[in-house]
């Protein structure tokens, strides 16, 4: 059982490992243009380069550190809006066709006039991801508010909780699948639009370097920020779900 | 439509809008008035622009939607009914998941240039996983009992999956081919903002650029009632197509 589970990735490592040397073989070969595909060897030993260097971390921390606030601040907006919408009535009728209306708006578009008001910096960065994480957020959050049992609430009332405790120790964990769903969707879509502002605006980060590389045909810079890249959203999203099993430990028993 | 708090609510705000951008509360040429970007919007309509660059767009989303859907459940097929594949192509389809799709483009740009080739398969590859994903989860879903009917009454494997597999996971992947509608819209325009001078994403930047910004606000008006359209009318079209399943659906409750 052990020594399968240890060989059960290994015909994907090898296929992997075969399309490399097939690629390293076609760019040799002269079948694909070197300024197009570098050979994976050279992307390596760029990456390399970039590693020994220490160039990797600031492109890098810049493009965490916008991915991590405008998470943050989408989420935590997500899930105050949803959770007041699926508790009071009230607040629902208030927000839902606002809502319903600005969520169709491709978050991505907004980033032009976002850049009038708030320049290329920071915050309109931030904004942005914010923006596009808010709302997967607010809609999964408020389905898992509206799909607490009946029963629990009653019980909750029974024993005279305040509203606030009810919904802090009761609404909340138990809409945490939902919630924490509609983070794990909202995430990808941060990294998207991290990369967008930062190609838009210009100014750092591995989105602005990777279309710049492009543009002043530093190929293999490009394909090796490409990768760093990749890392980068694979290690967020891995992260993210192991998180995600530990909160909901109680959930698969 | 019935006149609720949240109706008021958003009259509210397009008359706060109007009202600050004419009473001059809000002096800045990036704050038009909303009668202004809609008398813009109409203009530009009028003139055939604005609705052959709309044309362009959708033609290009429809074409990666086309080409990423059928690829999504052709590997979704394969991944479910042939585990060796699976095993085989899952590691690869793992780790080129979480790249965020704008980061492609600019490789892309090396290979198929800025024009359609490059856009269709940006759009491709974004629809490509969510369908797969859904296609895989639906045809495991498939119950047993009927994939074993069909081969107690001598159907063969290929038969089987066009006829009993694929109609009983379709419910799941019209799911995955609805998340998918809406990232397409997403990632055409983001494809078009990037490189190239086609479509509405394109026309975005430009109004940005020459600073007209009733034109702009009009263009993501237009977006936004767009992906509503596109939405509902996929809705229409999957209560159709799979009529069955909401009438057992309705049955079980």
């Amino acid at each position: 059982m052990r020594v399968e589970r240890l060989l059960s990735p290994l015909p994907g490592l090898l296929v992997l490992a075969a399309l490399l040397l097939g690629l390293e073989w076609a760019v040799d070969a002269g079948l694909i243009r070197r300024a197009l595909m570098p050979a994976p060897s050279t992307i390596a030993l760029r990456l390399w380069d970039l590693l020994e260097a220490g160039d990797v971390w600031a492109p890098m921390m810049q493009t965490l550190r916008l991915v991590f606030t405008g998470f943050a601040i989408g989420s935590a907006i997500g899930i105050a809006a949803g959770l007041a919408m699926g508790w009071w009535p009230a607040v629902f009728r208030l927000l839902e066709p606002l809502v319903e209306l600005i969520r169709p708006i491709p978050k991505s578009a907004l980033v032009p006039p976002l850049m009038l008001f708030l320049g290329i910096g920071f915050t309109m960065k931030v904004t942005s991801v914010a923006l596009v994480v808010t709302f997967p957020v607010l809609v999964n959050t408020l389905q898992g508010v509206r799909g607490v049992d009946r029963v629990m609430l009653d019980a909750a009332r029974t024993h005279g909780w305040p509203a606030r405790h009810t919904l802090l120790h009761l609404v909340l964990p138990a809409a945490l699948p939902l919630v924490l769903a509609g983070m794990r969707i909202s995430l990808g879509l941060a990294m998207v639009l991290a990369v967008l502002s930062e190609m838009l605006a210009g100014e750092g980060g591995l989105g602005f370097l990777i279309l710049d590389m492009q543009r002043s045909f530093r190929v293999r810079d490009m394909y090796a920020w490409l990768v760093i890249l990749a890392v980068l959203g694979l290690a967020l999203n891995w992260l993210f779900v192991l998180a995600e099993r530990r909160a909901l430990h109680w959930q698969r028993r | 439509m019935k006149i609720t708090s949240g109706t008021w609510l958003i009259l509210g705000l397009l008359a706060l809008w109007e009202a600050s951008a004419r009473l001059g509360w809000v002096e800045s040429p990036n704050w038009p008035a909303l009668s202004q970007v809609l008398a813009a919007l109409a203009a530009d309509m009028a003139t055939g622009e604005l609705p052959a660059r709309i044309g362009g767009s959708l033609w290009r989303m429809a074409a990666g939607l086309a080409a990423g859907g059928l690829a999504g459940v052709l590997t979704g097929l394969a991944f479910a009914l042939i585990p060796l594949t699976a095993r085989l192509f899952g590691l690869v389809v793992e780790l080129l998941r979480p790249i965020p799709v704008p980061a492609v483009i600019p490789p892309l740009v090396l290979f198929l240039g800025l024009d359609d080739p490059m856009k269709i398969t940006v759009v491709a590859l974004t629809v490509f996983f969510p369908v797969l994903t859904n296609t895989l989860q639906g045809v495991q879903a498939v119950e047993p009992d009927s994939i074993a009917m069909g081969r107690t009454f001598g159907i063969g494997p290929l038969r089987r999956a066009a006829f009993i597999i694929l109609p009983a996971a379709l419910p799941a992947i019209l799911a995955g081919f609805r998340v998918a509608l809406a990232l397409a819209l997403v990632v055409t325009v983001v494809a078009e903002m990037i490189a190239g001078e086609q479509g509405i994403g394109s026309y975005l930047v430009l109004m940005q650029f020459a600073g007209r910004a009733p034109e702009m606000y009009g263009v993501i008006l237009l977006l936004a009632a767009l992906g509503y359209t596109l939405n509902r009318g996929f809705v229409a079209l999957e209560r159709r197509l799979i009529r069955w399943w909401y009438a057992q659906a309705r049955q079980a409750a």
